[in-house]
């Protein structure tokens, strides 16, 4: 059963349409990936999931909560980081964890801040003030707020936003970590190559959902798989041949280089590749041409343009 | 849990307002100028003013109020009755101190939440608004009350050193004892509610602190009634107008959670 059920989602503000008619679940541990530009709707949907604010039509169940009903209940069983870390700088790290751990039914508040600050590395900057930590402390910070009393679902928006390299490194390392412990997430970012490391599928918005699924199938259904085959030298007499192969659709040659699209490009290859050594052809080596989540990202925002324009024409 | 979360929100209130010198230059040292400059007046008032002001029929008629409320006053020279009579305006006056620092500190509590982006974090918690406001406002207001309370201490003790100790027993009626213990406490949750109020619907805490300030003119008014002979507080009466203001209090805290749209403020809050 899934532990985040969308249904019919829409926001409404004035006029704007935010999110558009959202529908996705979500299974209990996945790291779903939620990717969009700027103002899809994302951190929307997260508030709306969120119980932070209400759709204006259908309806969304996390935990077996309702969202717009079972507030109260609803919080008791999700985290959420927010886009800012949104720490009491006065406080120390240890003060601003007592004191979000103060609002949940847990025993051993000392016991379970102790945890999440030594999981966070912050042990031993337990009582400076979080007004004195970098940018990456203050976010390692925030997500052991958000965790401090163990939500079955966490919610991230934008976790690594604003990090440099090493501090969103280590921000991603603790949400692998939290993955492996088969907490539920559901991650709003920006970065693509983040999401396809961290994610077991994908949902890509922009106002309404454009594609969810994981990240290898988005690529297969935006790119055919290309075979690369590196030869040791340029032989024409090799194009011909595979070019003529019945299972081959389309053949380019780049210098030493032949990028072949098969009709199956598991089965087809070692055809491909018996037919171009009898050819004659001296192979180096056979790949598979590498697609990026960007570029598949990046296509889908081109088709949502092109279909814009399209209805305003 | 209840108990539990007010109690959490106050600890920390009370940790970032002791953090903070502004907040804390303001609940330590304003009760002390209040007193000190209320005490300077009434002095300059006697000493130089007593004369006029026992001439004027509005200050007549507040003498009269007051030998009726006070029998023992009526023994001492004209000059001391118009004193007593402004002492006994410092049971109201006392009422601006908690009213001032809740403007200063409440008006602040919500925006300083929205402005930093702790505010969508504390809304993902159960915390039910309720809790979150009586927090804050109890936070601020306990405080003021404590420095109103030391401040009536500090005043009694100027009028000694000024010689007036004499005076202190026509100072010290039922009435300055309810005012001090149910019309104080009642202002001051009073004055940080309408800050928490104006902190959650204001842009920002100029906003948040007009908003507030709505509670000063009651209390003035109060002042001017009492000095100009229109009305002279009893006890029962002061009691009355205590149990009133409690009322008031529990009212709006009912309004403070109505207004307080969770969803507006963390759209309109960025």
């Amino acid at each position: 059963m899934a532990i985040i059920e969308a249904s019919g989602l829409t926001r409404l503000f004035g006029e704007v349409l935010a999110v558009d008619d959202l529908t996705m679940s979500v299974e209990p541990g996945e790291v779903l990936g939620f990717l969009g530009p700027n103002g899809a709707g994302k951190t929307t949907t997260i508030r709306m999931l969120a119980g932070i604010i209400a759709p204006t039509r259908g309806q969304a169940i996390v935990a077996g909560y309702r969202t717009d009903q079972d507030v109260e209940k609803l919080h008791e069983v999700i985290g959420m980081l927010t886009e800012t870390p949104g720490l009491y700088d006065r406080l120390s790290a240890r003060r601003n964890l007592e004191y979000f751990a103060g609002f949940y039914a847990i025993d051993d508040v000392p016991g379970r801040v102790e945890k999440y600050l030594r999981l966070m590395e912050l042990w031993d900057r337990r009582e400076d003030r979080a007004g004195t930590f970098s940018k990456g402390m203050k976010q390692r910070l925030a997500l052991a707020r958000a965790l401090i009393h163990e939500p079955k679902v966490l919610f991230l928006d934008e976790p690594t936003s604003g990090l440099d390299p090493e501090a969103a490194s280590e921000v991603r390392q603790l949400i692998l970590r939290l993955r492996d412990e088969g907490c539920t997430i559901f991650l709003s970012t920006h970065n693509l190559s983040e999401a396809e490391m961290l994610c077991n599928r994908i949902a890509v918005i922009h106002t309404r959902l454009l594609a969810l699924d994981t990240a290898e199938s988005l690529r297969r259904r935006f790119f055919r798989r290309k075979v690369m085959v590196e030869l040791q030298s340029h032989d024409p007499n090799v194009v011909a041949v595979v070019r003529k192969l019945p299972f081959v659709q389309t053949a380019d040659e780049q210098g030493t280089r032949l990028s072949v699209d098969l009709i199956d490009s598991e089965h087809n290859r070692p055809e491909l590749v018996r037919a171009i050594v009898e050819a004659g052809g001296k192979v180096i080596t056979v790949s598979e041409e590498q697609y990026t989540l960007e570029q598949v990202y990046l296509r889908l925002m081109n088709e949502e343009k092109a279909s814009d324009s399209q209805a305003h024409s | 849990m209840t108990v539990r979360r007010i109690r959490n929100i106050l600890r920390k209130e009370w940790v970032l307002l002791f953090t903070d010198p502004n907040s804390t230059v303001l609940v330590v040292l304003l009760p002390f100028v209040v007193v000190g400059q209320f005490v300077l007046y009434f002095w300059l008032a006697f000493r130089f003013g007593s004369e006029g002001m026992l001439g004027s029929p509005v200050f007549q008629t507040a003498l009269e109020k007051l030998l009726q409320a006070i029998p023992e006053a009526s023994a001492l020279p004209a000059t001391e009755q118009i004193l007593v009579l402004l002492l006994n305006q410092f049971q109201f006056i006392l009422l601006l101190i908690p009213v001032m620092i809740g403007i200063g500190i409440a008006a602040f509590s919500i925006v300083d939440e929205k402005l930093t982006g702790s505010l969508e974090a504390l809304l993902a918690t159960p915390v039910k608004t309720w809790e979150l406001l009586l927090g804050k406002t109890l936070a601020g207001a306990i405080p003021a009350l404590l420095m109103t309370w030391i401040s009536a201490g500090f005043f009694l003790l100027v009028i000694n050193l000024l010689g007036w100790s004499d005076l202190s027993r026509l100072v010290l009626t039922p009435g300055w004892f309810l005012s001090l213990f149910l019309l104080a406490p009642g202002v001051a949750i009073l004055s940080f509610m309408l800050g928490v109020i104006g902190s959650s619907r204001a842009r920002d805490a100029k906003d948040a602190q007009t908003i507030a300030l709505v509670v000063i003119l009651p209390i003035l008014a109060l002042i001017g009634i009492q000095i100009t002979g229109i009305v002279w507080f009893t006890p029962l009466l002061t009691l009355v107008l205590g149990l009133v203001i409690l009322t008031v209090d529990y009212i709006a805290l009912r309004v403070a959670v109505r207004l307080f749209q969770r969803e507006s403020i963390t759209i309109a809050w960025r």
